[in-house]
């Protein structure tokens, strides 16, 4: 068996596996260490809960995209329902619906993990060959500044104005046409996912990528993982057939991401009382603001994201943030933009001339942070428990006001923020009035569109879940977590380079050390 | 306690089978998505049919919640406690029906904030997620697009 293959597809007499190498989830993490794996000559299965969906599948349709790629059909949010999470769900994972914005990781962010948490495997020179490799494969390459779109361009004219560092981004496609759909999935192929280059690099090499088929559970037995217990779902990808899969490989690769990895590990019985599984759990949460501009915007066309401004990434010793934009289609936009009723209508009728800009924290630097926790609901269901301490609700604040004076000064009419009554800021003498709003659940939206963290690497057991150089598990010995969920703190850029670098050196390691 | 039990005005029955709601919740559901969402065209049984159909995407515990949360709009008893209105949320008129979800989005229980939201966002999101929408607030629809060679 080889290829791309639907679990509901499997005869019951090829439910048993044995695969040298079973890597579970297939996005940023999963797909790059398969690709790696396979071509290095090793016999690898990757697993997928999702679907397996293609370009000729993405219509460009929101309720689509959110039924089919998203987890939690797009509805996962943290348990107080204060921050709304968008991320991927299906082979290629996150990387088939994000934005396609690329940074390195900052070698401020290696130095803090080197310095803070043991991890001494990860220093910029170590990381930088692999960088490049996969941004070659990737096609990563900087946007011009004239192809940004009116909302792009409307930020870093913003921060222009007001003296504040913006730049264009990396992206990672090839022949894009800007249609601006990329959050639900690429039509023709243009941007450079899992689903069109590593998996397909991987499958090349003979490897196998299994989708419909979700692990509930692996079976630890004297610090090795057995098997993995999984289940094949049904049609609408979500519901067990009742055909369970058993896969008995030699060695695990855990790729589940950010909340799905912890959740795994916690539902086979790691952790515990005082266990750092499943803790520090980072989301850079964003908060955004609707502007309305004299001229068209047409913010849901084009690159969604193409200007980024980190003048604010070092803010002391207060919480860092990074500026970027949101693409605004109908459905998004209408649980973003404030209110309901007719003041909301008169909000959604002003779309082609709306800019949407946001705030992202970078969470996890402070002191006495402990970020999100992942826990296992009585459904078996992971999720993620993050009460924002006031140091990020500070930097929400202070995000918010200044994406407020560069919308204005980008000619924006009226500011509005993310809260419910909303404020209008028609002149920069408005933005004080942010300072007498509230910041808390359900006061202001605040979203995430980046989990990081939750199966934490560093040197000390105590502390982190894998140990860093080869991501192993601490205790588990055929157990290694590649995927966002090692990271011990947020990134303050997007983190799919981050993933793509980190799986591309560890599997380029675990292949030297397994071929000796 | 007998404000508990009063029973709900019945305005929106289903019109196919419901995956995680029940008709009780269904109709309330739908009565406040016709005050969330005011624009041209709202059906509010196909919006809580849609709502309906987004949840059974989620997780066990959220359709709980969201049950419970159309459970505690309704309930007269809770009301009368929490807000000082007696009258189950479909008795109530158009200007009563936004007072309480008002009471729901000003609170000081962030649960029940965090309610008000939940309802309002599946709510506006299955009404513009549709294309009959786009035309009224100008938004052209994807583009035709053809792949490059």
């Amino acid at each position: 068996m080889t290829g791309f293959v639907d679990a509901r597809t499997l005869a019951p007499d090829a439910r048993r596996l044995t695969p040298e190498v079973c890597i579970i989830g297939s996005g940023a993490g999963g797909a790059v260490t398969a690709a790696l794996l396979a071509a290095a000559g090793h016999e690898v299965l990757v697993v997928e809960a999702g679907e397996h969906r293609t370009k000729k599948d993405f219509n460009m349709r929101e309720d689509v995209a959110f039924a089919h790629l998203y987890q939690e059909g797009g509805t996962r949010t943290t348990t107080d329902r204060g921050i709304a999470i968008l991320q991927g769900r299906g082979v290629g994972g996150t990387t088939v619906i994000n934005w396609t914005t690329c940074f390195r990781t900052p070698e401020k962010v290696l130095a803090h993990w080197r310095d803070h948490f043991g991890v001494r495997d990860f220093e910029p020179q170590d990381l930088a060959p692999h960088f490049a490799a996969v941004e070659e494969r990737l096609s990563v390459a900087e946007i011009p500044l004239e192809n940004s779109n009116r909302n792009n361009r409307l930020l870093y004219d913003g921060c222009q104005a007001l003296g504040l560092q913006a730049a264009p981004t990396r992206r990672n496609v090839k022949q894009c046409m800007k249609s601006g759909y990329c959050g639900m999935g690429c039509p023709i192929d243009a941007k450079q996912s899992m689903l069109i280059t590593y998996l397909p690099d991987a499958v090349a090499k003979g490897a196998t990528v299994l989708s419909r088929c979700r692990v509930d559970r692996l079976e630890i037995q004297a610090g090795r993982v057995a098997s993995a217990h999984a289940m094949t779902l049904g049609d609408d990808g979500r519901t067990p057939t009742g055909a369970a899969i058993e896969i008995a490989a030699k060695r695990f690769i855990l790729s589940g991401g950010a909340i799905n990895s912890p959740g795994l590990l916690l539902r086979s019985g790691l952790g515990g009382a005082g266990s750092p599984l499943g803790r520090r759990t980072f989301l850079h949460p964003t908060i955004g603001t609707s502007a309305q501009h004299p001229d068209v915007v047409e913010a849901y066309y084009g690159a969604p994201q193409s200007i980024a401004s980190h003048a604010l990434s070092d803010r002391g010793a207060d919480c860092g943030l990074f500026l970027e934009t949101a693409p605004i289609h109908p459905a998004l936009a209408a649980i973003s933009l404030p209110g309901m009723g007719e003041a909301h209508r008169a909000i959604m009728e002003q779309l082609p001339h709306l800019s949407a800009h946001i705030a992202l924290a970078i969470d996890g630097f402070g002191a006495d942070e402990v970020g999100g926790t992942v826990f296992i609901a009585p459904s078996g269901e992971p999720r993620i428990d993050y009460p924002l301490p006031p140091r990020i609700w500070e930097a929400l604040r202070a995000g918010l006001k200044q994406l407020a004076l560069i919308d204005l000064a980008a000619g924006a009419q009226v500011v509005r923020t993310g809260h419910d009554p909303t404020l209008e800021i028609r002149k920069p003498a408005d933005v004080a009035r942010i300072d007498a709003l509230p910041f808390a659940p359900g006061r202001i939206a605040v979203f995430s569109a980046h989990v990081m963290g939750g199966c934490t690497m560093g040197g000390d057991p105590a502390r982190a879940v894998v140990r860093p150089g080869d991501l192993r598990h601490h205790t588990v010995e055929n157990l290694h977590v590649v995927d966002g969920s090692v990271l011990p703190t947020s990134l303050g850029v997007n983190p799919q380079e981050t993933i793509y670098g980190l799986a591309h050196t560890v599997a380029t390691r675990l292949a030297a050390a397994w071929h000796s | 306690v007998g404000l508990g039990l009063w029973p709900s005005r019945v305005r929106y029955t289903p019109r196919r089978a419901l995956l995680v709601l029940d008709a009780a919740n269904f109709n309330v559901l739908a009565t406040a998505a016709l005050r969330a969402v005011r624009a041209p065209g709202v059906d509010p049984i196909e919006i809580a049919h849609a709502v309906d159909t987004v949840l059974a995407r989620g997780i066990p515990e959220a359709q709980d919640d969201f049950r419970r949360l159309l459970q505690l709009l309704e309930n007269g008893l809770a009301g009368l406690l929490l807000d000082g209105r007696p009258r189950p949320f479909t008795w109530l008129g158009p200007e009563g029906q936004d007072a309480a979800l008002y009471k729901f989005r000003d609170s000081a229980i962030a649960a029940r904030r965090a309610g008000y939201h939940s309802l309002r966002r599946l709510c506006l999101s299955a009404y513009y997620v549709g294309d009959s929408t786009w035309q009224g607030i100008g938004y052209p629809g994807p583009p035709q697009i053809s792949v490059p060679t």
